[in-house]
């Protein structure tokens, strides 16, 4: 790892380790290895969302190029979200490709996440099925992100219709996953779920 | 890239710290109008990937990057950084503007260059002497000389030919002149002089020869002895032009009248000292050219020149 990147992230991950949001709770970042050039991050779901109460994990890739590109980074835990993959946890964030500025830290890319979970870009999706949900049916969004968050991020509210869905499903054969996932896509239509699964 | 902050001794200001290394700063820039610091390094190397500043993004080109007041500039030089050898055991603390003058000798540096003292004597870095071999080196040295020679001798064949071309080449531009003069009167007189010319610059060519004993003269050469003196006025470079002539004149049968006789030889003995002679190497003779004798009397010189052999006498 070059130098610079390693100096960097030294002092990246003490400044976050320090920082007051880590008092409060908010952000969180662990070394994976010894080398700096991987780290593990975790931001809690913010208030007033149906985020709230969850805790997301975000692998953490340092290039040799750090400062000068971007980290790169997605999610680990599953979520529902317009501007996230809710397949592989990929995140369209302008800081992390175009809008990237070498003074950027882990901190401000931490609590960048955390702001885009606060509020979403429908308009720049990175899942356009959670991305049109959003904009068509906002209810059945946050339905759908709020059980998400308690099953994947450890959130608080259970859903007791959602689960009893997914069981159906699981029921007959269905992998649990793959059953929330087919159900979220169809705003929680059993039947049309079951017929995209089947076919 | 900046210097590590934990080098320092005790804070330093945040101000400081390159925004981009997180080290502190380095030949230090500033952008033009929000004043932000950054190494010279670090910027340019942002910069060339996206002209803004990194840390508000406004736009800034590598022109438009100035140095950072003096103020911020005396306060770096004030900080105590210890040296960059000190995991090789250096202890000095230094002022950060008199760092680079004592890394040049500090004497902890793995790199520092010494000469190889078991015998090849090669300027090499000091932390290279336990793997030091003196033959291997010297003979890596000779090897890599065998090879500068080679590509030379290589040289030296291309342009010994490229020179012969040019010979061939001349020869053809000369005869191409010599019969050009013979239908044209202003081409005989350049021609004339381009001749002319080439005697002088192979008579500069020539080193001074003195006689020290004119008496040993030999007015009457034999066949061989002149065979052999034409021999080496060949090989000496002489204008194929006047070889013939010259040959010609190192018999007493064509030398001018103040030369011809025993007799007249015998009465300008005197002015004998006043020849100007170049030096026939390896051969009891001098050439007496008649561009180098103008200030000598008509009777005692002829065109182009004379040749003396001698049965011995020359210097
Ligand atoms: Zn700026
Ligand atoms: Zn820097
Ligand atoms: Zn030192
Ligand atoms: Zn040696």
């Amino acid at each position: 790892m070059a130098n610079i990147a390693a100096q960097r992230i030294k002092r990246e991950f003490k400044e976050v380790i320090k920082s007051e949001e880590v008092a409060k709770c908010a952000i969180k970042v662990e070394l994976v290895n010894d080398s700096y050039t991987e780290l593990k991050g975790e931001i809690a779901g913010p208030p007033d969302t149906p985020y709230e109460g969850g805790t997301f994990i975000l692998e953490i890739k340092v290039p040799e190029t750090y400062p000068f590109n971007p980290p790169k980074v997605r999610f680990m835990t599953k979520i529902w979200h317009p501007n996230i993959s809710s397949v592989t946890g990929a995140i369209c964030l302008d800081i992390l490709k175009d809008q990237w500025a070498a003074a950027m830290t882990l901190r401000t890319v931490l609590l960048s996440l955390q702001a885009l979970l606060s509020a979403a870009e429908p308009d720049d999706p990175q899942d356009a099925v959670v991305a049109k949900q959003y904009r068509e049916n906002l209810e059945m969004f946050q339905i759908t992100a709020r059980h998400w968050t308690n099953v994947y991020a450890g959130g608080p509210h259970v859903n007791s219709d959602c689960d009893d869905k997914i069981r159906r499903l699981v029921d007959m054969g269905i992998e649990e996953h793959q059953a929330r996932a087919a159900l979220s896509s169809y705003n929680w239509d059993l039947e049309r779920a079951t017929e995209q699964l089947f076919s | 890239m900046g210097f590590e902050l934990n080098r320092f001794q005790g804070e330093v200001d945040e101000e400081l710290v390159c925004p981009i290394c997180s080290g502190v700063l380095e030949d230090p820039l500033q952008a033009p109008v929000c004043e932000h610091a950054f190494c010279k390094s670090c910027i340019t190397e942002w910069i060339s990937r996206q002209p803004t500043c990194p840390v508000d993004r406004q736009s800034v080109t590598s022109p438009q990057l100035r140095q950072v007041p003096r103020i911020l500039r005396n306060l770096l030089s004030r900080l105590s950084i210890n040296c960059d050898n000190a995991q090789y055991g250096c202890t000095r603390v230094l002022k950060l503007d008199s760092l680079s003058a004592h890394l040049e000798e500090c004497e902890y540096n793995p790199k520092r260059p010494l000469p190889c003292e078991q015998g090849c004597g090669l300027i090499i870095p000091k932390d290279e002497f336990k793997d030091h071999n003196c033959v291997k080196e010297l003979r890596a040295l000779i090897h890599t000389q065998q090879q500068k020679m080679n590509e030379f001798q290589q040289e030296i064949n291309e342009q010994r030919f490229l020179i012969a071309e040019q010979r061939r080449e001349m020869q053809l531009l000369k005869d191409f002149m010599r019969a050009m003069r013979i239908s044209n009167p202003s081409m005989r007189a350049i021609a004339d002089a381009m001749e002319r010319d080439e005697v002088l610059r192979w008579s500069n060519s020539l080193q001074r020869a003195r006689v020290t004993r004119w008496g040993g003269m030999i007015s009457t050469p034999d066949e061989i002895l002149q065979r052999m003196i034409k021999r080496t006025l060949t090989e000496m470079g002489c204008p194929p032009h006047i070889l013939d002539d010259l040959m010609e004149n190192c018999h007493e049968r064509r030398w001018p009248p103040g030369l011809c006789s025993l007799e007249t030889r015998q009465n300008n003995r005197r002015q004998y000292e006043n020849y100007v002679c170049k030096r026939v190497p390896g051969k009891q003779a001098v050439l007496v050219l008649y561009c180098d004798n103008a200030h000598m009397s008509e009777d005692m010189m002829v065109e182009p020149g004379l040749v003396m052999i001698f049965a011995h006498g020359i210097e």
